[in-house]
């Protein structure tokens, strides 16, 4: 298994998409945490305008946790697409299979190193956000106070198990449908628009609105409310705005946890049994 | 033949797609350890579901087959396969030495193989570069490599000369047959009949799925005949008839085709000559593998 997971940590590791995506979304998760709530602060406008305390390092966990249960999820879901839809489209899962691992060897491999690289898209995006606070923190002159290394080693875990579940979403689409466009495609119109508009007719029709509360939204949010992230911001956080409804945290986490076992569970499935055309 | 002889063995394997699709139907195949075996079919015959199916990439749908062995797809049966199966796939994005890494190390093969195939192939200098800057010839022997990265005891290899240059496609025959020497197994198919009939210990024909030929390309082709032109063609025949060497003759091409040794030519030739019949043409003759694979996949058209 370990000479299997290099392999797949190989494969990966000198894949541009890998390194695009963990560029695009370090830049844009700093952009939209810091870089224009710092200008609105500075132009007086915004969101029930922005307040320099929001901005500074005390508040690092939750500015930046606050992006994590859909803007990262969806960059998480493409990754999760491309580790294995690729595959399809390659035929590489043709020659992986005729090696001598198992059919779910290779799928625990790919889901070891698929879960090593979202470490760095965690870390890249605390780091960048420390550094923005910081320096937004000493030009305000303001006093640098950090959370405490519990709250951020939370933090860092609870975002690195955010992206891990909408991974997972992604793994099972992209096995589902045997390549990344339609995989892709489906797994953004879910996380845009099917919660959302479901979310928004709740309020109409009753019966929608338990079925919410086990959204992969609600949760995700749910679970990082716990840590900080503002709820105020949260509502008015542009396509992935959320105004609840929240769940308590240990809800929360365990739903996910149960959607991240379920999609595996049937994208393992589904990989053992169909044939490898 | 003892058991243990066999490397492929199919028991009625079956593939359907649904109601009306039969791609494999009731497929008996043996495969002999240390033999190139040639496998021939025309397009849609089954060949690569076969292959497939062998390699535990698609199940049957019904019958049994055994590789090495071991269950098809099983860990222990792949341990000692190498397969090229239609065009080779390989990430784009990765040199060619480091897609054969990504194979050894999912193979569990030590990385100093990955150098060593890169050498039987010829392409040691080009290992750094990104396959996607590879030519058709070259992801070919890239894939064949990747084949060869556990030094397998069965090679299946599918149409492994496609897109090849005519002496990339020579160096790949002789490789092959050197492959199939000491001991290791070579499955081999291919629609090129000469490629076949240069390389192959034992030919198997399939057609709509079911084996419908198998022997050595020697036994496929038939006896020698005798081809004679002669006039008047009629007399010819009908002494031809009556002479005891001679055990058929048919009326052929303008010509007669004499089913006999072609060691008694010079008897034939003499007795004809002797009945006053001229004699312009007397040469032995042969079917060739084509002639012979034609017969055999097309017949049931031909009934129809």
């Amino acid at each position: 298994m370990t000479t299997s997971v290099a392999a797949e940590l190989l494969v990966v590791r000198k894949r541009s998409s890998t390194w695009i995506l963990l560029g695009i979304w370090s830049v844009l998760a700093v952009l939209f945490a810091y870089v224009i709530p710092y200008v609105e602060y500075l132009n007086g406008s915004g969101p029930g305008n922005r307040s320099l305390e929001d901005l500074l390092p005390d508040r690092l966990v939750g500015n930046l946790l606050a992006g994590f249960p859909f803007f990262g999820g969806v960059f998480a879901l493409m990754l999760g697409v491309l580790a294995l839809g690729s595959e399809y489209g390659w035929g590489t899962l043709k020659t992986l299979f005729s090696q001598r691992p198992g059919r779910l060897q290779v799928f625990g491999a790919k889901l070891i190193a698929l879960g090593l690289v979202l470490v760095p898209f965690v870390f890249t995006a605390f780091a960048l956000g420390a550094g923005a606070s910081y320096a937004i923190a000493v030009r305000e002159g303001a006093d640098v106070a950090w959370p405490s290394a519990s709250l951020i080693l939370r933090a860092l875990g609870a975002g690195w198990f955010l992206l891990a579940v909408w991974a997972t979403f992604g793994i099972l689409l992209g096995v589902a449908s045997r390549g990344t466009s339609l995989a892709i495609g489906v797994g953004i119109l879910y996380a845009l628009v099917i919660e959302g508009l479901i979310s928004a007719f709740a309020d109409s029709v009753s019966f929608l609105e338990p079925l919410t509360k086990f959204f992969l939204r609600a949760n995700g949010y749910s679970l990082v409310k716990g840590l900080g992230v503002s709820t105020v911001d949260v509502a008015g956080n542009g396509p992935g705005a959320f105004s609840g409804p929240y769940v308590g945290s240990a809800q929360a986490l365990i739903v996910l946890a149960l959607y991240a076992l379920g999609f595996l569970l049937v994208s393992g499935f589904l990989l053992r049994r169909r044939d490898v055309a | 033949m003892n058991k243990s002889d066999l490397v492929i063995e199919t028991t009625e394997l079956t593939k359907r797609y649904g109601e009306r699709v039969v791609a494999v139907d009731g497929l008996n195949l043996r495969v002999r350890r240390g033999e190139v075996y040639g496998f021939l079919g025309p397009n849609g015959a089954g060949k690569t579901t076969t292959l497939r199916m062998l390699l535990g990439l698609v199940r049957p749908t019904s019958g049994s087959a055994l590789v090495l062995g071991a269950t098809p797809g099983s860990p222990a049966g792949l341990a000692g396969i190498g397969a090229l199966v239609e065009t080779p796939s390989l990430y784009p994005f990765l040199s060619g030495r480091d897609n054969l890494g990504v194979l050894a190390r999912h193979a569990g093969v030590p990385a100093a193989r990955v150098e060593v195939v890169l050498e039987e192939v010829e392409l040691t200098e080009w290992a750094a570069d990104r396959v996607s800057t590879y030519s058709l010839g070259m992801k070919q022997r890239l894939g064949v490599a990747a084949a060869l990265i556990k030094d397998p005891q069965l090679l299946i290899l599918d149409e492994p000369t496609n897109g090849m240059d005519p002496a990339g496609m020579a160096e790949m025959r002789t490789f092959i047959r050197v492959l199939g020497r000491g001991g290791r197994t070579v499955l081999l198919s291919s629609h090129l009949m000469t490629e076949v009939e240069q390389i192959c210990d034992r030919v198997g024909v399939i057609r709509a799925g079911r084996l419908v030929g198998e022997g050595t390309v020697h036994e496929l082709r038939g006896r020698e005949s005798l081809r004679v032109r002669a006039q008047p063609l009629d007399a010819a025949e009908r002494l031809l008839a009556t002479l005891p060497e001679v055990e058929d003759v048919a009326a052929v091409d303008g010509g007669l085709r004499v089913t006999a040794d072609p060691a008694v030519a010079a008897a034939i030739n003499q007795a004809l000559v002797q009945a006053g019949i001229a004699v312009s043409e007397l040469r032995p003759e042969q079917a060739s593998l084509e002639e012979v694979f034609l017969e055999l996949t097309q017949s049931e058209k031909e009934a129809a």
